[in-house]
């Protein structure tokens, strides 16, 4: 288990984004978008052979030629105020078959990643992914954060469009993150190195199906670029989030009108104000996950067949 | 990882630059295995080691089939007559990279093997009376020729689809190139209405390849009881299922079934042979 290094350049004051596959893709989605609008260089990579199983064979003429791994991979640019490193991991490394990263091979991954960032000199790092909330895919996805010092509250509570677990509706202040975004918060504070977990919001209706979620992931990249104190052109990430919205509204309106009923009662769901408006219940989580459920597959059985 | 040894072996050998075979459990007929089987009854193979399955396979319980409790089991045979390691696995569940390691460490270091082939089956959509391929897959171009003699298709091109993974198999010969060692996959399809049951058709056509191949001199008299003892089974079937005949019979002149019949081929086939 190694990392190797294709280039080892000198950064000032640089800063990690790392970012892995999750719900919506919404941190994926966001930090490559950041990395490529950057134009980041390959630094390095991890050896991925004790982390994954392959994910593709190629065999030509009867020949063995290639066996393809799962990449997690390190890049930098330089930039004005902080040099950037990016970490894009194509896939966590999970023991048991699951999606997100557990034991031992999570551990030595999420400390790798963190002696890169500590090897080129990283004060701070970011890790981003997707936060499940009662929300409709036609408002704007806040983000949450969570830093992993008391210290770091102040600085992300004045971001636009910014929240804190505290601020969370029926939260009060507690919650998990699932996966590497969560562990390297957890290794990073155990190493004296400041970390942040920014999450953009993806509607509950949504979590269960693989669909990227990019308005989600265009929030993450406004409070990166405000954190980071820098400019990002968001023209394809616009175009994108508008892509998708347009592509969601257009199976919603295909969705029975009870189901649609219920959904509706999302647009006026607010973590702010939730008291002020009618609010969705447990019940009502439960039931519009049932149903949206149901009503996509129905729709992906007929496509695929 | 952990650094405990993750293998045992017992006994010394007199082996020269030997050929490995490694077959997995739960494969479609139990093809690999069946014929690994094959091979160490008729070759009088004795036990040499094995990989312990601690960091390999879930330790939290054992299953229960057909009423008996299982317990993952990877073990090593060897035949010093005939110059031949066997590799007989279940597919371990996890810890892929340390444990194909482990197979080479033994077939390397230990047994110093200069090749090794992994047995399989591919589900195949024709008839079981249709003579079995054998289909190669190498990790170096010139290992082809050596195949040729054995009526070995050679020349598949593939590539993974998305949402699969690629096999075990395909994995140990992409580790065995980089230890140069020579490494082939043998495939041999098995008709889709065989998977779950005994296809002896496609031991038998393994067993052949490992008897001319190596000149082994092995008896062929158990296996072609099998595939009789199949045949009239399948045969009174038909006697009593005109439909399910006439299902084969269409496979046969390379006509497809639809789901439902292929479904109906499957499951009542398997009630019969079973």
């Amino acid at each position: 288990m190694a990392i190797k290094y294709i280039k080892e350049p000198e950064l000032i004051n640089p800063v990690m984004i790392a970012s892995w596959p999750g719900i919506g893709n919404v941190g994926m989605i966001a930090v490559d978008m950041l990395r490529r609008v950057m134009r980041a260089e390959m630094m390095a990579f991890i050896e991925p052979q004790e982390f994954f199983y392959p994910k593709r064979v190629i065999i030509r003429s009867g020949e063995l030629v290639e066996l393809e791994f799962p990449s997690s991979e390190f890049y930098f640019v330089r930039n004005e105020r902080h040099d950037l490193i990016f970490f894009v991991g194509e896939e966590q490394p999970a023991e048991g078959g699951g999606v997100y990263a557990t034991g031992s091979k999570a551990y030595s991954m999420a400390n790798l990643v963190l002696d890169a960032a500590q090897k080129c000199g990283c004060r701070r790092v970011y890790t981003s992914g997707a936060a499940v909330a009662p929300m409709h895919h036609t408002a704007r996805s806040r983000v949450w954060a969570v830093p992993n010092s008391a210290g770091l509250l102040s600085e992300f509570k004045s971001y636009d469009n910014t929240v804190l677990m505290s601020d969370v509706e029926g939260r009060g202040g507690e919650g998990n993150i699932t996966g590497l975004n969560g562990l390297l918060l957890g290794i990073a504070r155990r190493r004296g190195l400041e970390a942040v977990c920014v999450m953009g919001e993806i509607p509950v209706y949504l979590q269960g199906f693989p669909f990227p979620y990019p308005k989600g992931s265009k929030s993450v990249l406004e409070v990166l670029a405000a954190a980071l104190g820098m400019w990002i052109d968001m023209e394809r990430m616009d175009r994108m989030a508008q892509d998708s919205e347009n592509e969601l509204t257009g199976l919603y309106n295909k969705l029975p009108p009870e189901i649609k009923e219920r959904l509706d009662r999302l647009k006026h769901t607010t973590v702010a104000a939730p008291e002020s408006m009618e609010a969705i219940t447990d019940d009502d989580k439960r039931k519009i996950l049932e149903d949206v459920d149901k009503f996509f597959r129905r729709e992906s059985g007929g496509e695929q067949h | 990882m952990s650094s405990e040894p993750v293998f045992r072996l017992q006994g010394g050998h007199k082996l020269a630059k030997p050929t490995l075979i490694v077959a997995w459990a739960e494969d479609a007929s139990d093809v690999g295995v069946r014929t690994v089987d094959y091979l160490i009854e008729g070759l009088g193979c004795r036990e040499f080691g094995e990989i312990l399955p601690e960091g390999f396979f879930p330790m939290a319980g054992v299953n229960v089939v057909n009423d008996v409790a299982q317990f993952p089991e990877s073990k090593f045979y060897i035949s010093d007559e005939s110059n031949l390691v066997i590799f007989r696995s279940n597919i371990p569940r996890t810890g892929w990279h340390g444990f194909l390691n482990a197979v080479l460490d033994v077939a390397g270091h230990d047994c110093n093997v200069s090749e090794i082939y992994t047995l399989g089956a591919m589900i195949s959509p024709a008839a079981h009376t249709v003579p079995r391929l054998l289909i190669s897959i190498v990790n170096r171009q010139e290992i082809k020729e050596d195949l040729e003699p054995y009526n070995v298709m050679t020349g598949t091109d593939y590539e993974t689809p998305p949402g699969q993974k690629p096999t075990l198999s395909s994995y140990l010969i992409w580790l065995a190139k980089q230890r140069e060692i020579r490494g082939v996959n043998l495939w041999v399809p098995v008709p889709f209405y065989l998977v779950s049951i005994d296809d002896p058709r496609a031991c038998k056509r393994l067993v052949y390849f490992f008897n001319s191949k190596f000149d082994l001199g092995l008896d062929f008299t158990k296996l072609d009881g099998e595939i009789t003892q199949q045949n009239n089974k399948i045969a009174r079937f038909f006697e009593r299922s005109p439909e399910i005949e006439a299902f084969v019979r269409r496979l046969e002149a390379g006509d497809g079934l639809d789901g439902e019949e292929s479904e109906k081929l499957a499951r009542e086939m398997a009630e019969a042979l079973t």
